[in-house]
């Protein structure tokens, strides 16, 4: 369960992060945002991820919360990493769902 | 001023990172094996039952001891742990002034019957190399482990400094553009798992503290066996004479558990057995973060307590929460699959940053085809160092099914088939040109880690089809393992086949730029 909540915590703040960048915004959605959401996507993202640190010290006590917190913030990370590696690929699935 | 200090970091980063970099990721390799150590010894012995320590293990183990070990001058039991990965094994030793033989055996924890268990040293051979290495004496290998951890953590906070848009480019990774491509690895395998990297390097140096500053014993205690006493309180004990069978091990077992409230023995070792004054001397298995570890000894006929370890101070106990840090024993399946991945990406950082040398050196050099003898070291050490221990270890699976089981030396054979199997990768690449060599030796890693699973199906009853319908999840996650990292090696086998390396353009930008942009 705990680690459930952090994956998810974590991977929807790194998701914030990325749309927080005009380059990423020009990638995925063909037109940058404006300054004030990329803004509220970036403290939305960086509050997200300060969440999941105390979810993580809810779950298992301050002792390990750091850990498992690092631990789960590298493989969403790592997970949308791989997603803006394959962002051509995953475009493209999308556009043929919408059809 | 700012400018010269980055690139002064670039350059501490360069070469803190390549000359201890071959060994770094040796010890990365194994290291994230050894989170799955219990794991793999289950895999290595499949033999055994799979089954929780029983209390009849522990009366065959007496039983045995009694019997072959009756005059022995000392016992030792060594019992599993919680994840099952090793049996029960007994050694016993002869007095000096005896003709007897010692002699050792094994027993499956869950059946408690003596075992026909194949002689290998499992996953702990792995975990074991990670900081002993093999071939050399443990403590030169510990300086060598030594030196290159405190360079990697020179080069982790070097890297930082030199990697200056670490949030900017946090998710990029850019494929098939050369140079930039294995920045883009190299950095975002070091960031994104940055936390572990720089704790496993700090407390790793943890571990190996007396090897760093033996200063702290030599200082006060006249030697290492006075230190070793005075943090165990090991009593010395000489044998009256007087016999006195030794108390059942369960007994002695049971009343070590009682005195620890609830921690279980994992070695019992009793000197003088058959003697009144014989002592037990009973170690707790230590997998929490906190848990005391303090030594029992017990009069082995009577079950009464001779001496205690000391407590632990607030130094000992904080080194002891670095090294369980370190070691992940603690960790539930699902973190220790964290801490596996996050070694994994540790280790392709490495490969990557050795890799990076190489390719950001090629596009300067003034004659491609015949490059200077350091920069045909780094590339041919590059190639033996990374894909030979990554051949190894699947040949020392392999050679694990495949070696006959009466084999003399069975266990170091297993070893040894792991350093040749390196050996004549290292040698076969050297043989070929560059490129080749490294699709070559990472195809043949990628056919030798599908064998696995292969191999195993041919000759235990513990294939993966088995192994999916009696539900033996270790079975399945290891042969799953094997083929997952089989693919990743093919589908990277068949990348550097693919590539075509453009012909370096020569930038027009200033110098400053142009080493602004190659750090």
């Amino acid at each position: 369960m705990i680690h459930m909540l952090l994956f998810l915590i974590s991977l929807c703040g790194f998701t914030l992060l990325l749309f927080a960048t005009a380059r990423h915004q020009q990638e995925w959605l063909k037109r940058k945002l404006p300054v004030r959401t990329a803004l509220q996507a970036k403290v939305g993202g960086l509050t997200l991820l300060v969440l999941a640190l105390f979810v993580a010290a809810r779950g298992v006590g301050w002792a390990q919360a750091p850990l498992f917190w690092c631990g789960w913030m590298s493989l969403c990370a790592g997970l949308v990493v791989a997603a803006q590696c394959n962002r051509e690929r995953l475009l493209r699935l999308l556009e043929r769902k919408q059809r | 001023m700012k400018e010269g200090f980055r690139q002064s970091m670039a350059w501490l980063h360069s070469w803190m990172g390549l000359l201890p970099g071959w060994v770094l990721f040796v010890i990365f390799l194994f290291g994230s094996t050894a989170f799955f150590q219990q794991e793999i010894s289950r895999w290595m012995r499949p033999e055994m039952s799979g089954q929780p320590l029983s209390v009849a293990a522990l009366d065959t183990a007496d039983a045995l001891l009694r019997n072959k070990g009756a005059n022995a001058a000392n016992w030792t039991i060594t019992l599993p742990e919680e994840r099952l990965g090793d049996p029960v094994s007994i050694e016993w030793t002869p007095a000096a002034n005896s003709t007897a033989l010692p002699g050792k055996g094994v027993i499956d924890p869950g059946t408690g019957k003596p075992a026909e268990i194949r002689d290998t040293l499992g996953g702990w051979f792995l975990y074991r190399f990670h900081f002993d290495l093999h071939y050399m004496p443990w403590w030169l290998a510990r300086y060598i482990v030594c030196i290159s951890a405190l360079a990697m953590l020179i080069a982790i906070l070097s890297g930082v400094i030199t990697h200056k848009k670490i949030f900017t480019d946090f998710f990029l990774l850019r494929f098939g553009k050369g140079q930039r491509s294995w920045l883009d690895g190299h950095n975002v395998t070091g960031v994104l798992a940055l936390p572990f990297h720089l704790m496993m390097t700090y407390t790793g140096l943890v571990t190996l503290l007396f090897t760093l500053m033996p200063w702290a014993i030599t200082a006060n205690f006249s030697g290492e066996d006075a230190f070793y006493q005075a943090s165990t309180r090991a009593p010395i004990v000489e044998a009256s004479g007087k016999p006195a069978p030794v108390l059942p091990l369960r007994l002695l077992s049971a009343r070590a558990e009682t005195l620890w409230h609830g921690q279980k023995p994992v070695y019992i070792g009793i000197s003088n057995p058959g003697d009144a004054q014989g002592i037990a001397e009973i170690w707790p298995a230590t997998n929490g973060m906190t848990e005391p570890r303090r030594p029992l000894y017990l009069n082995a006929a009577t079950g009464a307590l001779v001496a205690m370890g000391p407590e632990s101070g607030p130094a000992e106990q904080t080194e002891r929460v670095m090294i369980q840090l370190h070691r992940g024993s603690f960790a539930a399946p699902m973190l220790r699959w964290l801490y596996f991945l996050s070694g994994v990406t540790g280790t392709i950082m490495v490969a990557s940053g050795l890799v990076l040398w190489t390719v950001k050196r090629r596009a300067k050099l003034p004659d491609p085809d015949h490059p200077y003898f350091g920069f045909r070291l780094v590339e041919r050490l590059n190639i033996g160092f990374i894909t030979g221990p990554l051949a190894g270890i699947a040949i020392y699976f392999l050679a694990n099914r495949l070696l006959p089981l009466g084999l003399e030396h069975r266990a170091d054979w297993e070893v040894n088939s792991l350093f040749i199997g390196w050996g004549a990768v290292f040698a076969w690449t050297i043989a070929r040109p560059v490129k080749q060599a490294w699709v070559e030796a990472l195809t043949a890693c990628a056919a030798l880690y599908l064998l696995v699973p292969i191999i195993n199906a041919a000759t235990t009853g513990n294939g993966l089809l088995p192994s999916l319908l009696a539900g033996n999840r270790v079975f399945i996650a290891f042969d799953s393992i094997m083929l997952a990292v089989s693919t990743a090696l093919f589908l990277t086998a068949r990348k550097v086949a693919a590539h075509r390396p453009k012909a370096a353009p020569r930038r027009r930008t200033a110098p400053k730029v142009a080493a602004e942009i190659s750090a």
